[in-house]
C-alpha cells in the first residue's frame, strides 16, 4: 500500500530544478556573446519489451492491423486492472546501473488526469511521488568530457503507443549550449541501446525529448526557463534549442522578461511557437495508484541484473583494445558497426544470428572451428574481413552489416582456406562475393571446390602441406610449363639477365589460373624451372 | 399505492424477468416478488442453468452485483453510462462461481457505481426492503415501503425475498454490512485482498471489496470459500503466504464454545446519532457471544470520529479518478457534441457525455473527488485524509492481539494496556431501515452518516461480518463482528456459533 506520501512532496521537482551546476566556468559562446545558456533534457525512451507496461497485450510490430494489439485494460474497460511488467523494471534497472542512478528500494506509482482521445482511462500511470531511481550521471564524449547529472528515471505508460512502457529520464540543467545537448541525447541514445533497454529510435518515436532552456547573464542567476515539447530529431532539437536561445536573448535585450512557457517546435519554419503560458499550466491531479502499491527491488536482484547485464560501450572498447590489440580507430568502426544492431525483446541474449558486429567479431576470432584449428585466428585479420571485404562488399550492394547475412562459422571458414593458402586470397574475395550474390546452403569450402576456386599448388607445395594431393595440385607446375612455353621470347630475355620480365611471366600465368593462384608460389616456381632448366 | 410511494421513480418491469420455464423456487420467488422489490435487473436465461459444472456449488443460484462483469449478462452499475454495455470478459469472482457448478441467476440493483447508502440512485429505481417477520402478514401495499439499503440493496434484498441463496455484493464503506443489516441478512466484507477485483468496476480501487450476502453465516462460508483465492490478475489480491501468515495468528477455535475469545466494544461506536433501537440487538449478540464463554471488555478506537470524513475524501478522489474512463468513446454511452469554429469537440463531447450519463450522486462525488486532488487541496485532503487512515489502522492494531500481517516490517506501538481482543463487536448502522423517501434526500449528509460506523473496518481493510442481531418495531437490526486483516475464517466460525446461539 501506498503510505509513504510523507516523504515525498511534490514541491520538490520544481524547487531543485532550478539548482544548476555553477562548477563549470562559464566559456563564450561566439554565437550569443555574453550570454550564459542553461540546457535541461527530459528523454522519454520506449522500454523494448514485448509487452506493455501494465497489461499482457504484446506490442505492435510492423504489419500488424490497427486495435489488434489491445486487450480491455489497454481500452480502459471497466474493471480491468493494471499489472506491472517485471520485464521493463528490469531493462529500466540497466539503463539506471549504467547511468550510476540510486535504485530505490521501493517506488511508487501515479495517476496523471487529464482527458484526451489517445488516453482511454483518463489518466497515465507514471512515477510522480517517488521515481524509480534518482541522482547519476552521464559524462558527454567530448574534450571537456562534461558529466552530466541525471535528475530521475521514471516508469511510466506510453500514452501516444497504447500503454507501452516509457522510461522518463531527466537531467539535471548541466549543458551550456545545443551541440551539449545533441551530444546528450546521442549518448544516451547509444548506452540505452547497448544495453538493450530501448531502440533510441528517434524517427520511429522511441525516443523523444522535452528540453528546458533559459539563458542569463553569466554570474547573475538563471533566467526563466521555457520547455520545448516532443522534439523528435537530434536536427530539430538542436534548430529548437537555436530558435529558443535567439527568442530568449530578443526579448531579454529589448529589456523584457521572458514569460514561462511551453512551446512546440515547428518543422516547417524552424522555430518554437507557444503551447501554453504558466497560467494555463494544466492541474493533472496527480494521485497515488492504489492498484499498483509500492514497488520494491531488493539489492539481490539488482546484483542479478549488474551481473547479467551487457557490457557498456566504454568497456567494450578498452577491451577490444586491449584484448586483441587492435586499433582505436578499427575499434571505432567495428563500434559503429555494432550499433546498428537490432535490439532484442526484454533484454534478452541476441542469438548468434542476430548479433551485432562486436559479437560477431569474437565469434570469429575465439571459435577454433571444431578443436582443429591450434592457434586462435588473427584478430587484425578477422576484422579486415570484416570492415574491409565484407562490409565493403555489403555497402556496395546497398545493404547494411547484419550477423546473419554471412554466418560467421562461414566467414571463418573463408579467412582460415586463405591462411592456409587453399584458396588465394583474391579467391576468398571472389568466394565472399558469390555468397553474397547467391545465397544457399552451400559452406565456403563447398563452394570453393564447386567453383573451381582451390589455389593451385606445386608438388613441393602439396608434399610440405602433408596434406592429400588435391585435383588441382599437377595443374600449377603444369600450368607455369605451359606458359614458358608459350612466350619463348621473354624466356630469352630473362635468361639474357632482364629479370623483371619475369613478373609478366606471373602475370600471364595468374592470368591463366584466374587468381586461383599464390603469385609468390608462382614466381618461385617459374624462376626454379626457368633457372634449372 | 405503491407510485404514491414511489413519487419520482416507478418501478421498471423487465421483459427479460418473465423466465421461461419456473423451474427453481428461487426463479418462482422473483417472478412472484421483483416486480415489488426491484431486487433483480437482469435475470439470466435458464439455458446457461443446464450446463452447471459439477463443483461444490452444484446448482447453488447465486445473484450477482450489477457492477460485476459477466460476459453472458450486462453490466450496468445501474448508470445511463453503462446501460446497454456488456462485458467481453468475466469478473475472476464469476469464473470461480461458474467452476464450482453455480446457478448464477441474474444481475442485483445497486446504487449507480456503489455510491449510495439506501440504493435509490438508479437507473432501474429504487430497491424496496422485503423484509418481513414470519408472525407480520401484512400485504405488501400496506407495509411501510423502507430502503434496502445500500449500495448493494439488489443483492440484500434478492437475499432477504428468498429470489437467491445468495448474493455478491461489493463493500467500499459499508455497501454490503449496510443493507444486510436493513434486510435482516447475513453480509460478509471479507480483508482487502482476499477475494478478486478482477472485473468488479472500480469505485474506490484502495476500499472496494467483494463479499457475500446470506441468510447465515454458513451459506455465507460456503459462497465465500469458493471464491477467497490469490488472483494474479489482481495487483492487490493477498498471496497464499500472506493468508497463512495471517490465519497462524488466529486462535484456534472450538466447535463448542467460544472460551478464551476476547471480545471488544469499542466507545466510540455508540455516537450521538445512534438510535437507541439498536442498543439490544447489539446486547443480544454479546450475551451470546458470553454465553458461549467469550469475555466481553471496552476497548477505545479514538480515530473513529474521523474516520468518515476520511472515508469520503478517500473514496470521492479515487472514484474521480476510476470513472475518468467513462468518456463515451471506447464503450457506453456517447453524446457527440456539435463542431463549432470554436472550442475542441472532443472535449466538450466528453462533458457532455459525463454530463448525460452520470447521475447526481455520482457528479457530486465526482467533483468533490476532483476538488480533493487538486495541486493547492492535496495536502489538506487527500494527504490528510491518508494520516486519518493510518490512525485508524493504528487503532486497530493496538486494539487487536494479532498483528497485521500486511505491515510487518513497521513495528506497531505495543501500548501498555494494550486490550488484547480477537473481535470487535459493534451495532452495523445507526439505526433500522429508513423510509425510502423518508426527507433523507433533502439533508444530503444524513445519508453519509449512515456509514459512520462501518467505514473504519473499510479504511483498515478488515473483515467484518454483519448478522441480524434482533427486530426492532418489526424491522431488523444488523450487529457487525470486525476481526484483524486474514481472520476471516475466525471471524465467520465466530458468527456461525452467534447464529446457532440466536436461531437454533
Amino acid at each position: 500500500m501506498v503510505l509513504c506520501l510523507r516523504s515525498c512532496r511534490h514541491g520538490l521537482f520544481s524547487t531543485s530544478r532550478r539548482c544548476f551546476s555553477s562548477v563549470r566556468s562559464h566559456i563564450e559562446d561566439k554565437r550569443w556573446p555574453g550570454w550564459q545558456i542553461i540546457i535541461g533534457i527530459e528523454v522519454h525512451a520506449q522500454i523494448k519489451s514485448r509487452r506493455k507496461l501494465f497489461s499482457e497485450t504484446t506490442v505492435p510490430v510492423a504489419g500488424n492491423l490497427p486495435n489488434t494489439c489491445v486487450s480491455p485494460f489497454d481500452a480502459a474497460f471497466p474493471g480491468t486492472l493494471p499489472r506491472l511488467n517485471m520485464q521493463c523494471v528490469a531493462l529500466a534497472t540497466r539503463v539506471a546501473l549504467a547511468l550510476k542512478s540510486h535504485i530505490k528500494s521501493r517506488s511508487t506509482f501515479d495517476r496523471k488526469h487529464y482527458f484526451y482521445p489517445d488516453l482511454p482511462a483518463g489518466y497515465q500511470i507514471t512515477q510522480h511521488y517517488a521515481p524509480f531511481a534518482v541522482g547519476g550521471h552521464l559524462v558527454l564524449p567530448n574534450d571537456a568530457a562534461v558529466p552530466v547529472r541525471i535528475k530521475q528515471i521514471q516508469l511510466e505508460q506510453d500514452t501516444a503507443k497504447a500503454g507501452m512502457g516509457l522510461m522518463e529520464i531527466v537531467s539535471e540543467p548541466d549543458m551550456r549550449s545545443p551541440e551539449e545537448a545533441a551530444l546528450y541525447v546521442r549518448s544516451l541514445q547509444s548506452l540505452l541501446r547497448a544495453v538493450g533497454a530501448s531502440d533510441g529510435n528517434m524517427e520511429q518515436g522511441s525516443l523523444r525529448c522535452d528540453v528546458n532552456v533559459s539563458v542569463n547573464r553569466p554570474g547573475l542567476p538563471p533566467g526563466t526557463r521555457c520547455e520545448i515539447k516532443n522534439l523528435n530529431s537530434v536536427k530539430f532539437m538542436m534548430s529548437a534549442l537555436s530558435s529558443e536561445i535567439r527568442r530568449h536573448i530578443d526579448i531579454l535585450e529589448s529589456s523584457s522578461s521572458v514569460p514561462q512557457e511551453t512551446r512546440g517546435f515547428s518543422e516547417q519554419t524552424f522555430e518554437t511557437f507557444r503551447l501554453r503560458s504558466k497560467e494555463d499550466a494544466p492541474d493533472y491531479r496527480y494521485m497515488p495508484d492504489m492498484n499498483l502499491g509500492t514497488l520494491h527491488i531488493t539489492e539481490a536482484q539488482i546484483q542479478n541484473i549488474r551481473e547479467t547485464m551487457p557490457e557498456l560501450p566504454d568497456a567494450t572498447r578498452s577491451r577490444l583494445q586491449k584484448q586483441y590489440s587492435l586499433h582505436p580507430r578499427d575499434v571505432e568502426i567495428l563500434l559503429a558497426l555494432d550499433a546498428e544492431k537490432d535490439i532484442p525483446f526484454d533484454g534478452e541474449t541476441a542469438g548468434p544470428s542476430s548479433a551485432g558486429a562486436v559479437r560477431y567479431f569474437e565469434t570469429i576470432c575465439q571459435d577454433h572451428g571444431q578443436g582443429v584449428r591450434e592457434k586462435p585466428r588473427d584478430p587484425k585479420v578477422v576484422l579486415n574481413w570484416i570492415i574491409h571485404e565484407l562490409v565493403g562488399q555489403l555497402s556496395a550492394r546497398h545493404e547494411t552489416f547484419t550477423a546473419q547475412r554471412v554466418p560467421s562459422s562461414w566467414l571463418a571458414e573463408l579467412i582460415d582456406m586463405v591462411h592456409d593458402n587453399i584458396i588465394t586470397r583474391t579467391s576468398g574475395k571472389s568466394l565472399l562475393r558469390h555468397i553474397l550474390h547467391n545465397p544457399s546452403e552451400e559452406s565456403p569450402k563447398q563452394l570453393a571446390h564447386r567453383l573451381d576456386l582451390i589455389a593451385l599448388r606445386t608438388d613441393d607445395q602439396v608434399s610440405s602441406a602433408g596434406t592429400a594431393p588435391t585435383a588441382g595440385d599437377i595443374d600449377l607446375a603444369a600450368i607455369c610449363q605451359a606458359t614458358i612455353s608459350q612466350m619463348p621470347a621473354e624466356v630469352v630475355a630473362y635468361r639474357a639477365g632482364n629479370v623483371n620480365v619475369l613478373n609478366k611471366i606471373v602475370g600471364h600465368v595468374m592470368k591463366t589460373t584466374r587468381g586461383r593462384a599464390n603469385a609468390l608460389v608462382v614466381k618461385t616456381a617459374l624462376q626454379a624451372m626457368l633457372d634449372g632448366s | 399505492m405503491l407510485s404514491r410511494c414511489l413519487p419520482t421513480t416507478t418501478i421498471r418491469r423487465h421483459a427479460t424477468l418473465v423466465p421461461k420455464a419456473i423451474d427453481s423456487s428461487w426463479r418462482h420467488a422473483i417472478t412472484l416478488k421483483n416486480d415489488s422489490v426491484n431486487a433483480i435487473v437482469h435475470l439470466a436465461s435458464e439455458d446457461a442453468s443446464g450446463v452447471l459444472a459439477d463443483g461444490p456449488l452444484h446448482k447453488v443460484a447465486i445473484a450477482v452485483k450489477d457492477n460485476i462483469c459477466t460476459s453472458s449478462m450486462p453490466t450496468t452499475c445501474s448508470s445511463h453510462m453503462l446501460e446497454d454495455f456488456r462485458s467481453p470478459y468475466n469478473a475472476t469472482v464469476v469464473r470461480l462461481l461458474t467452476e464450482a457448478g453455480a446457478d448464477l441467476i441474474g444481475k442485483t440493483n445497486l446504487d449507480e457505481f456503489g455510491m449510495g447508502s439506501l440504493n435509490t440512485y438508479s437507473i432501474h429505481g429504487p430497491v424496496v426492503n422485503p423484509f418481513q417477520l414470519a408472525n407480520q402478514n401484512e400485504s405488501w401495499e400496506m407495509r411501510e415501503k423502507r430502503a434496502a439499503g445500500g449500495s448493494s440493496g439488489g443483492s440484500a434484498a434478492a437475499v432477504a425475498a428468498d429470489m437467491c441463496y445468495a448474493a455478491l455484493g461489493t463493500d467500499t464503506g459499508g455497501s454490503i454490512r449496510l443493507p444486510a443489516s436493513y434486510c435482516g441478512v447475513t453480509g460478509f466484507k471479507p480483508s482487502y485482498g482476499l477475494i478478486s477485483r478482477y472485473g468488479v468496476v472500480s469505485f474506490a480501487d484502495s476500499l472496494d471489496c467483494v463479499g457475500v450476502i446470506a441468510k447465515t453465516t454458513k451459506r455465507v462460508r460456503r459462497v465465500a470459500e469458493a471464491i477467497m483465492a490469490p488472483d494474479p490478475r489482481d495487483p492487490t489480491s493477498a498471496s497464499h503466504t500472506l493468508r497463512s501468515n495471517a490465519s497462524s495468528h488466529s486462535p484456534p477455535l472450538s466447535a463448542a464454545h467460544l472460551k478464551g475469545l476476547r471480545v471488544g466494544v469499542p466507545e466510540e461506536y455508540f455516537p450521538s446519532e445512534l438510535d437507541t433501537s439498536v442498543i439490544t440487538p447489539t446486547r443480544r449478540v454479546l450475551s451470546a457471544l458470553e454465553s458461549l464463554g467469550a469475555t466481553i471488555v471496552s476497548v477505545s478506537l479514538p480515530s473513529t470520529p474521523y474516520a468518515l470524513s476520511a472515508y469520503y475524501v478517500i473514496a470521492c478522489a479515487e472514484a474521480s479518478s476510476n470513472l475518468a474512463r467513462y468518456d463515451g468513446v471506447e464503450y457506453g454511452l456517447n453524446v457527440t457534441a456539435q463542431r463549432t469554429r470554436s472550442g475542441d469537440t472532443a472535449m466538450r463531447s466528453y462533458a457532455a457525455t459525463r454530463s448525460q450519463g452520470f447521475g447526481a450522486e455520482v457528479r457530486k462525488r465526482i467533483l468533490l473527488g476532483t476538488y480533493a486532488l487538486r495541486a493547492d487541496a492535496f495536502d489538506n485532503y487527500f494527504q490528510q485524509a491518508l494520516r486519518v487512515r493510518q490512525l485508524v489502522r493504528d487503532d486497530f492494531n493496538k486494539t487487536f492481539r494479532s498483528p497485521d500481517v500486511r505491515f510487518m516490517d513497521s513495528p506497531s506501538t505495543a501500548a501498555p494496556d494494550r486490550p488484547d481482543v480477537n473481535i470487535i463487536v459493534h451495532p452495523t448502522a445507526i439505526q433500522p431501515a429508513p423510509l425510502i423517501y423518508d426527507d433523507v434526500q433533502k439533508k444530503g449528509l444524513d445519508a453519509y452518516v449512515q456509514d459512520v460506523l462501518t467505514v473504519p473496518a473499510s479504511l483498515a481493510g478488515l473483515p467484518a461480518l454483519s448478522i441480524r442481531g434482533g427486530d426492532t418495531d418489526g424491522w431488523p437490526i444488523g450487529v457487525t463482528i470486525v476481526g484483524q486483516w486474514g481472520s476471516d475464517d475466525m471471524v465467520l466460525r465466530v458468527g456461525e456459533m452467534v447464529d446457532m446461539s440466536l436461531y437454533d
